[in-house]
């Protein structure tokens, strides 16, 4: 056993074959950054947004499998998948879950860039594709959320015809090529889209989108996939009724992150200035917000401007989206009654939230700014890092492993007892517990590479050098080494690169540096 | 459970390593819930444990006593609820009262039998004729030609087959008391009932 973690066997071998074989690849042009410490996951939201969508991908791959895309059978497939196929309710609520979470990730990457300035420096390209990607990507989870065809996907699709239908000159054909001329057309075309052509779409921008350095945290990721299932098992995504011709549809509102556009369109103005052209402008000015921003500096307390016109953005964003969702919830009034936004209020409202945020917006910059200048006075606080000393680690990791077997067993458990949403709630955990199980392991290798300074572990080191030496036959030098081994311990102390023991050694350096960076 | 010991001697396995071996551990253990996952994939034959009635293309029950000999009809097993999947070749079945001298006369189940309709060879439906000098079931598009009491290709190209593609599944039929047919829980398999356009072994 011991032997198979240093021997090339076969398998490494094929491995090695084929990652050097991506030398001629377009990978190789990436930079893939596998951090080996916790680094913030605000600088690499974009990527988890990637990772989400390959889920999405995955998963929706697996549930084309079930899912039958003809009007009276829609819904009925999809209950099938959720009730009856085996792990089909897993896959529906990752994939529902995973939706909405792809959705909420890019918005945290946009406002990200935005407030520090990452458009600028030549990534204008970067952040005009990203606010596409955005666009395609809450078209991608409407359609998604359609193709089920329940009281509430007809209600958004008939709301969405509508809104097509009032653009001017174009909107009357563009209704004919995206929605059909029927439901039977809908449940097609809106599946066409959303398994095909969008996703093509959002692939090609994202080779475009995609910056040459990209980071990939396995514990953020693995973190973010068992939230996602956790979620799925805490609250599973509900079936809906099925939509019926017959019965006249209750009240629903759309997904989260169309209500602020639902609640626009409640104020019973014009359809197409509510819900095309404010959107429209809303989408516009972030397109063009590089190309505005002239301040030099990027940081967000520097542009005051550009931030307040985002924390303007952000504020509104919040009060239409919660004012979407709220319905009045006295049934004695009639369903217009309930449903109708006064638009005096409504966009009052939102006027008054333009200077409110630049009002909160240069109190947080003087409070930054004061913080700032406060932390410069003061001393430096020194940081006391969590470690925990080999020892610990294995104790550690040894019963988050039995943890695992528990949580294995468990999972299992639930499953047979038919509660699939505690099944998937604990695999969600299974993967949190794999999350906090690689930083622990990422910790320990970092112990492992750079040693505390301790006489005893050097020597050891030492020890081990000279028997892989010996091991690989280099008989002649095993004395010389061993004279040496003084003089290359000061030398470890002095700069601490292994490196030098093997000049000290001569021969074979380049086999032993191979060995080492192998490890 | 304490560390490892400091010295790393031949034998010994090395801290690195035994990390490693942890977290290989670790990876296996996170992904071995996805190993049952695996049955998302299938869509195995719907079988129950449930008799299902012989229902004629009238809508009547197929009765012992009624149903003439050497006479055939096609029916639909299993039955869903949806129309257009009944009209899956896969579903339909030839259900045959055999001819006198194979013994059709009788008033028990060895007198009926059910064929998959779906030809071994390249899935036409084939079909019973009970003409004198026919008398066996006949696949129209390359003329496979099918021994009604067994179930097995005589002629034609599926009886080139090896086994077990040149003989048709079999559903086992019942009679209760009152004469009715029923088909038994079917196993779909080639020492079974056979699989559906492959065939089934004769024990």
């Amino acid at each position: 056993m011991v032997a198979s973690l240093h021997k090339e066997n076969s398998l490494v071998r094929l491995f090695r074959w084929i990652y050097s074989g991506l030398d001629r690849t377009i990978f190789m042009g990436l930079k893939f950054t596998f951090p080996t410490r916790f680094v913030s996951p605000l600088g690499f939201l974009g990527m988890l947004t990637f990772v989400i969508f390959i889920i999405l991908g995955i998963t929706g791959a697996l549930l084309m499998l079930w899912y039958e895309p003809i009007l009276d059978r829609a819904w009925d497939s999809v209950e099938n998948i959720n009730d009856n196929i085996p792990y089909g309710f897993h896959l529906r609520n990752i994939h529902y879950h995973a939706s909405n979470a792809m959705v909420m990730m890019a918005i945290l990457h946009m406002y990200y860039q935005y407030f520090s300035g990452r458009y600028k420096i030549r990534n204008e390209i970067l952040w005009v594709t990203g606010i596409i990607l955005g666009v395609l990507t809450i078209l991608e989870a409407f359609t998604g959320y359609d193709i089920i065809f329940s009281e509430r996907a007809e209600l958004a699709i008939s709301i969405a015809a509508s809104l097509t239908n009032s653009i001017p000159i174009i909107g009357p054909d563009m209704r004919d090529a995206f929605f059909g001329a029927g439901f039977h057309d809908f449940v097609l075309r809106f599946y066409a889209f959303h398994v095909f052509l969008l996703p093509i779409a959002l692939i090609g921008l994202m080779t475009v989108h995609f910056p040459r350095f990209l980071v990939f945290d396995v514990p953020m990721v693995m973190a973010i996939t068992g939230a996602i299932m956790i979620t799925g098992g805490v609250f599973p995504v509900e079936m809906g009724l099925k939509f019926d011709p017959n019965v006249p549809p209750g009240i629903t509102v759309p997904e989260w992150y169309l209500t602020g556009l639902y609640a626009f369109l409640r104020s019973q103005y014009d359809k197409f200035v509510t819900g095309v052209a404010w959107p429209g402008i809303f989408i516009f000015t972030l397109l063009i917000i590089p190309f505005i921003d002239k301040y030099k500096k990027f940081s967000w307390k520097d542009r005051p401007i550009i931030s307040a016109i985002g924390i303007t953005s952000i504020a509104q964003i919040v009060v239409t989206t919660y004012w979407g969702f709220y319905i009045d919830p006295d049934r004695t009034k009639s369903l217009l009654e309930r449903l109708v936004i006064d638009p005096i209020f409504l966009y009052s409202v939102m006027l008054a939230l333009v200077p409110l945020s630049f009002g909160f917006t240069y109190l947080m910059i003087k409070l930054a700014k004061n913080a700032e200048a406060n932390a410069k006075r003061q001393p430096k606080r020194t940081e006391s890092p969590i470690t925990l000393s080999e020892k610990w680690i294995y104790f550690v990791f040894i019963a988050l492993i039995g943890f695992q077997i528990y949580l294995n067993i468990a999972a299992y458990y639930a499953l047979l007892a038919g509660m699939k949403n505690i099944s998937l709630f604990i695999i969600g955990i299974i993967m949190l517990v794999f999350a906090g199980m690689f930083h622990i392991y990422r910790h320990g290798r970092t112990i492992a590479n750079n040693p505390p300074p301790s006489s005893v572990q050097y020597s050891d080191k030492i020890k081990s050098l000279q028997h892989r030496r010996a091991s690989l036959g280099d008989a002649e030098d095993k004395p010389k080494l061993a004279s040496s081994s003084e003089n290359a311990l000061s030398q470890i102390k002095s700069n601490g690169l292994l490196s030098k023991v093997f000049k000290v050694a001569g021969k074979n350096k380049n086999s032993f540096e191979k060995m080492w960076r192998k490890d | 459970m304490s560390t490892p010991p400091a010295p790393r001697g031949e034998d010994k396995i090395s801290r690195r390593d035994f990390l490693k071996l942890l977290a290989a551990a670790g990876t296996v253990l996170t992904f071995t819930p996805f190993v049952d996952w695996g049955k998302f994939l299938p869509n195995p034959s719907g079988s129950t444990t449930e008799k299902a009635k012989v229902e004629l293309p009238d809508g009547s029950q197929a009765n012992v006593k009624t149903f003439k000999v050497n006479h055939s009809e096609a029916i639909i097993y299993p039955r869903s609820e949806d129309p257009t999947l009944n009209e899956e070749a896969f579903r339909t079945w030839q259900f045959i009262r055999l001819p006198q001298e194979l013994g059709g006369e009788k008033n028990d189940a060895s007198a009926f039998r059910a064929y998959s309709m779906v030809c071994l060879h390249l899935w036409c439906l084939w079909k019973y004729w009970p003409q004198d000098g026919r008398k066996r079931g006949e696949c129209p598009c390359h003329g496979t030609l099918y021994d009604p009491l067994t179930g097995a290709a005589f002629a034609g190209p599926a009886a080139l087959q090896s086994p077990p593609s040149n003989v048709l599944p079999r559903l086992d039929l019942e009679v209760d008391k009152d004469g009715y047919l029923w088909i038994l829980p079917p196993n779909w398999n080639v020492n079974g009932n056979g699989i559906v356009g492959f065939g089934r072994f004769i024990a």
